[in-house]
C-alpha cells in the first residue's frame, strides 16, 4: 500500500522554553529545508521567504474507542488534506516534506495518532520521525513536574538537548541519564545556540517502506542494546531541595523501557490478536512500541509495527532482511507495564514459545 | 465509666450466622445498624441498657438477610402496581380473555402493559390467527405483553402503529419482527431487540412518572423484604431506576442494600443513557445504600427463543435451518475493551451468558484481562451460569469469576420444556451444573431475575437447589439433573455470604458478624430440622435491615 510519493512528515515537539523555536528558525534557513512546508502552532519570529507556513489551531476529536487519551487533530487532518489538494492542483509549489511543530504544552500523541490513523492522511503522508527538544538547564525540573514533557520524550525518535552551552557539565550528564532512562532508544544530540544539522532531524525513516531495511534493523539492534542496558528504569533521586522531586506525579517516575528478541517465526494472526489485546488493556500506558517482526507467513519480508498508546500504525512490510539475523525485535517504552506481563501474554495469546524469548540483545 | 449499650439485642434464638468461624449463636447485639456482639447470653448481657430494645426470638431460627444477586427492581413493583398479570402457564385464548376484561375497563387510548406469557407460546403466537384473536381482545388499545424471559414481546396492532412498525419495517440488529410464515403479515411478536421498538413507544408516551418509579421500586423492595431479602443487584440499572433508588435512600426509605449494574449498551428492554454516558453519572446516584459499582453486559439472548449462543446447533427449524448456534452480541476484543475500561473505572461486570458458547467467550475475555491486568478486587459475574461446557467449569474459580445463579429454574419448569424443544431433551437437561461448580471452587450467588420469574421468593430457589424438583408441585416426580443437588448449608451460603461477596459487599453484609450490617431475618421454622421438600414453605416472620424492623409477618 506504500505509495512511492508519500510525503514524509517530521514532528517537532518540545516543552515551552526548550529551544524548539530557535531550532526551527535555524532549520528553516538551511538549504536542505527547501520545499518543506512547516505547520506551526505558535508563530515564532521566522523569516519564511522560501517556505510555506500553515497554522493549525488545536482542535481535538475523540477517536471512537472509548478512551479520552486517544484523540486526533481534526485541524491537522484538514490542513494536510488541503495542502495535498492544492499541491495537486498546482496552486502551491510542490513540496517534498512537512514539518509539524506542536505547541509546547501539547501532548504530541494526538498529532501522531492523526498521522497514524486518519485515512486521508495515511494515503498521502508518512511519519518520518518525532524530534523532541529538551532544555539542558531546566529539562530535569520540567520532566519532574509535567507528564506531557515525559510523554514528549518517550515518543521521540530523536532528542535534541538544547542550551548545552549554558548548562553545567554535571547538570548535563544528569539530564542525559534521565533521558536515557525515559527513552533509551532515541538518538540524543547536544545542540548549541539552536544550531543543528538537518540530517540529525530529518529522514529518521522508520516508517519508510522503501528499502531502508538495513537502517531500520540497525536501529532496532541499537535500541535493543540500549533498552536492555542496566539502570534504564527511572529511579529519580535528587540531593538538592529544588529539583522538583516533591512535586512528582507518581506516574512520571514510572516510565521504563525494555526490548525482547523472539527467536522463532511469529504467526501473523496470533500476533495481531495480541497487539489488539495490548492496545485494549494497556494502551494508555504503552507510550511507544516499535517492532520488527519475522512473520511466519512471509519469512522474507519483515514487518515493522509502530504503536503510540492505543493506536497502531498500519504494519509496514519491508522488502527484505538486510542480514542473516532474522529474529523479531520488540521495543517498549511503558509506564508501569512489567516486562513479565508482556512475555507471559506473548506466550499465551501470540503463540510464542517461552524458550524463543531472549531478553538480551547480546 | 463510659459504657456502650446496644440499641437492640436479639435473644434466645437459634441464629445461623453464615460465618464459618462461629456458625451458630443464641444472641446478637446491634448498635447504629451494626452487630457489636454475636454469641451467647453472657456476650450480650452487659450491653443491655435502659434504652436497649430486646427482641425475644423464642427459640426461633434467625439468619442473615438474603442477597438477591439478580433482579430488575423496578419491573416487579411496576408489574404489581401498574400492569396486567397472568400466568406463564396460560394458553393464548386464556390470555385473550384476561386481556379483553382489562381492555374493557381501561380508559380510552390508554396503554395496557402485561405479562408474562410462557416463551413456549412464541411460535403459536407468531401466526395471523393468534394475532387476530389477541388483537380483537385489545379493543383498539395499545397493548404490550412481555414473555417470561422478558426478552420478547407481543404487541397489539395499535401498539405497532404507535411504534411506527409496518409490514415492510426491516428487522433491527439482534432482533426480529414476527411475521406469519404463510401470509407474511405482522403478528405482533417482537423478538429481542425488536421489543425495543414497542417499549420505546411506551416510554415516550409518558405512561410512567418519577413518582410512579419510586413507588414501584419501593413496592418491589417491600416484596423482597417479606421474603427476607435485604440486599440485591439490580441487573440493568437505567437512569430512572438509579434515580428512584437514590430518591428513596435520600428519604430514608430504602430498606435494602442496592447494588446497581449499569448497562454498557442500551438493553433491548430498557431505554435511555447507557455505557460511558451513564457511568459518568455514577456518583450522582451513589447513596449510603446505593452502590452503582457494576456494569451489565448482554452477550446473548435466551435458549427458548434460540437467541442464546451455543457451541452445538439448535434443533433444525424452517427459519434457521439445520446448523444455527445463535450468536454473541459482542466479539471477544470488544468485550475485552469493555472489561478493561470498567476495571479502570473500578466497575465490575455482570455478563449475561445464557448459552455455553457465550459463557466460554466471557471466560476467554476475562482470561485475557486477568493476564494483562493481574488480580483484582472486582468480582465479575457470569449471569445465568446454567449451560456450561464441562471444560469451562473450573475456569470460574481459576479466573475469580462468580456464577450468578438466576432465574430460579434449576428444576423442571416451562423454561426447561422450551429448551428441550429448542435443543433436544438430552442437552436441555444438562442445565445448572451447580454441584460441579461448587466442587470446582466457584463463588456462587443465588438470584431471582424477578420478574422473569413472577415471584422473587428465594425459598423456592433454596429448596430447588437442594432437591432439584419443582417446589410448587408442578412437574411432580420429575427432577432436573439430580446429581447437581447441593446441601442446605452450602445453599444458604450461596444466598447470603457468597452472594454478598459476589456483589462486592462481602466485608459489610452477608453474615452475622461483629462489624457487619445488622441485616437479620427470623424464620417460622428451623430449616435444618425439616424435610427438604418443606424448605419452600418457610415463612419469614421478621426482617431487620441495619437493625431496623422493615417487615413483620401479619403486622
Amino acid at each position: 500500500m506504500a505509495a512511492v510519493d508519500q510525503i514524509p512528515v517530521t514532528v517537532l515537539t518540545g516543552f515551552l522554553g526548550s529551544g524548539k523555536t530557535t531550532v526551527l528558525n535555524h532549520l528553516l534557513r538551511q538549504p536542505e529545508l527547501n520545499g518543506v512546508v512547516a505547520i506551526i502552532n505558535e508563530f515564532g519570529e521566522v523569516a519564511l521567504d522560501h517556505l510555506l507556513v500553515e497554522s493549525s489551531e488545536d482542535r481535538l476529536a475523540l477517536l471512537d474507542n472509548g478512551c479520552i487519551c486517544c484523540s486526533v487533530r481534526e485541524d491537522l487532518i484538514e490542513t494536510l488534506a488541503d495542502l495535498a489538494s492544492r499541491r495537486a492542483a498546482g496552486t502551491i509549489p510542490p513540496f517534498h516534506r512537512v514539518l509539524v511543530e506542536t505547541t509546547g504544552l501539547a501532548d504530541p500523541v494526538p498529532v501522531l495518532h492523526t498521522l497514524m490513523t486518519a485515512p486521508d492522511v495515511l494515503s498521502r503522508y508518512r511519519i518520518d520521525g518525532v524530534v523532541a527538544t529538551v532544555d539542558a538547564v531546566n529539562g530535569a525540573r520540567t520532566l519532574a513536574a509535567h507528564s506531557e514533557a515525559v510523554r514528549q520524550i518517550a515518543v521521540a525518535d530523536r532528542l535534541l538537548v538544547t542550551k548545552t552551552d549554558v548548562a553545567a557539565d554535571d547538570e548535563l550528564s544528569r539530564l542525559d541519564v534521565r533521558l536515557a532512562a525515559i527513552n533509551p532508544v532515541a538518538a540524543r544530540h547536544h545542540v548549541r545556540n539552536g544550531i543543528v544539522d538537518p540530517a540529525k532531524v530529518l529522514d529518521a525513516g522508520l516508517f519508510d517502506p522503501a528499502a531502508h531495511s538495513a537502517d531500520v534493523v540497525r536501529w532496532f539492534d541499537l535500541a535493543a542494546q540500549a533498552a536492555n542496558a542496566p539502570h534504564h528504569h527511572v529511579e529519580h533521586h535528587c540531593d538538592d531541595e529544588d529539583c522538583g522531586h516533591h512535586s512528582h506525579h507518581a506516574h512520571n517516575t514510572d516510565v521504563s523501557s525494555y526490548s525482547l528478541i523472539i527467536d522463532e517465526p511469529i504467526q501473523r494472526e496470533a500476533f495481531a490478536r495480541w497487539l489488539d489485546y495490548v492496545a485494549a488493556l494497556k494502551g494508555e500506558d504503552l507510550l511507544r512500541f516499535k517492532a520488527i517482526v519475522h512473520v511466519a507467513e512471509q519469512p522474507d519480508a519483515p514487518v515493522v509495527v509502530h504503536g503510540v498508546q492505543h493506536v497502531f500504525h498500519p504494519p509496514i512490510t519491508l522488502q527484505g532482511w538486510p542480514s542473516a539475523d532474522r529474529r523479531s525485535r520488540l521495543v517498549f517504552i511503558v509506564r508501569g507495564i512489567p516486562r513479565q506481563i508482556i512475555e507471559n501474554t506473548l506466550c499465551k495469546f501470540a503463540a510464542v514459545s517461552r524458550a524463543a524469548i531472549r531478553r538480551s540483545a547480546a | 465509666m463510659n459504657r456502650t449499650f446496644a440499641d437492640t439485642v436479639f435473644r434466645n434464638g437459634r441464629i445461623y450466622t453464615s460465618n464459618r468461624a462461629q456458625p451458630w449463636a443464641a444472641c446478637a447485639a446491634v448498635k447504629a445498624g451494626r452487630f457489636i456482639a454475636v454469641g451467647e447470653e453472657r456476650d450480650v448481657a452487659s450491653l443491655v441498657g435502659e434504652r436497649t430494645a430486646t427482641v425475644d426470638l423464642r427459640g426461633r431460627m434467625a439468619m442473615p438477610g438474603i442477597v438477591d444477586i439478580h433482579n430488575h427492581i423496578m419491573m416487579g413493583g411496576q408489574a404489581d402496581l401498574y400492569e396486567l398479570r397472568f400466568s406463564n402457564a396460560d394458553s393464548v385464548p386464556r390470555i385473550a380473555e384476561t386481556l379483553h376484561k382489562a381492555a374493557s375497563a381501561a380508559k380510552p387510548g390508554a396503554w395496557i402493559v402485561g405479562g408474562q406469557f410462557g416463551n413456549n407460546l412464541l411460535n403459536e403466537m407468531n401466526t395471523a390467527e393468534s394475532c387476530a384473536l389477541l388483537d380483537a381482545a385489545c379493543l383498539g388499545h395499545p397493548v404490550v405483553l412481555r414473555d417470561d424471559t422478558y426478552h420478547n414481546r407481543w404487541a397489539s396492532s395499535a401498539a405497532l402503529r404507535l411504534a411506527g412498525v409496518q409490514a415492510d419495517t426491516p428487522d433491527p440488529t439482534d432482533g426480529e419482527i414476527g411475521r406469519d410464515l404463510k401470509t407474511g403479515t405482522l403478528t405482533g411478536i417482537m423478538i429481542e431487540a425488536a421489543s425495543g421498538l414497542v417499549e420505546r413507544a411506551l416510554a415516550a408516551s409518558g405512561h410512567y412518572t418519577p413518582e410512579m418509579d419510586r413507588a414501584a421500586v419501593a413496592r418491589s423492595i417491600g416484596v423482597l423484604n417479606t421474603y427476607g431479602v435485604t440486599a440485591f443487584i439490580d441487573a440493568a440499572s437505567m437512569q430512572p431506576i438509579l434515580a428512584a433508588l437514590k430518591g428513596l435512600d435520600d428519604r430514608g426509605e430504602l430498606t435494602a442494600w442496592a447494588v446497581c449494574a449499569m448497562p454498557v449498551v442500551e438493553p433491548g428492554f430498557m431505554f435511555g443513557k447507557a455505557g460511558e454516558e451513564l457511568f459518568a453519572l455514577r456518583e450522582d446516584y451513589r447513596g449510603a445504600h446505593v452502590k452503582p459499582d457494576y456494569v451489565k453486559v448482554f452477550l446473548d439472548g435466551v435458549p427458548g427463543a434460540k437467541t442464546a449462543a451455543f457451541h452445538e446447533p439448535y434443533v433444525a427449524d424452517p427459519v434457521r435451518g439445520c446448523c444455527f448456534r445463535g450468536a454473541t452480541m459482542l466479539t471477544v476484543p470488544d468485550l475485552i475493551r469493555w472489561l478493561g475500561r470498567c476495571e479502570k473505572l473500578g466497575l465490575a461486570a455482570k455478563i449475561h451468558c445464557a448459552g455455553d458458547a457465550a459463557v466460554t467467550q466471557a471466560l476467554d475475555a476475562i482470561d485475557v484481562v486477568r493476564s494483562f491486568n493481574g488480580s483484582t478486587h472486582l468480582v465479575h459475574q457470569i449471569a445465568h451460569a446454567s449451560y456450561i461446557a464441562p471444560d469451562d467449569i473450573k475456569r470460574f474459580a481459576e479466573l475469580g469469576v462468580a456464577a450468578d445463579l438466576s432465574p430460579i429454574i434449576w428444576y423442571p419448569t416451562v423454561f426447561l420444556e422450551a429448551h428441550k424443544a429448542a435443543m433436544g431433551e438430552e442437552r436441555a437437561q444438562r442445565f445448572w451444573p451447580n454441584k460441579d461448580l461448587k466442587e470446582a471452587g466457584a463463588l456462587m450467588a443465588g438470584g431471582s431475575d424477578w420478574p422473569v420469574i413472577p415471584i422473587p421468593d428465594p425459598w423456592q430457589g433454596i429448596e430447588g437447589m437442594v432437591t432439584r424438583q419443582n417446589p410448587t408441585g408442578d412437574f411432580p416426580g420429575k427432577s432436573l439433573w439430580a446429581e447437581q443437588a447441593l446441601d442446605l448449608a452450602t445453599v444458604i451460603d450461596i444466598y447470603t455470604i457468597d452472594a454478598a461477596r459476589a456483589a462486592g459487599l462481602g466485608q459489610s453484609i452477608g453474615s452475622i458478624e461483629v462489624g457487619k450490617s445488622a441485616d437479620l431475618i427470623v424464620l417460622d421454622q428451623m430449616i435444618f430440622d425439616i424435610p427438604q421438600d418443606q424448605l419452600a414453605d418457610t415463612r419469614v416472620e421478621m426482617t431487620f435491615f441495619e437493625g431496623r424492623k422493615v417487615y413483620e409477618r401479619g403486622a
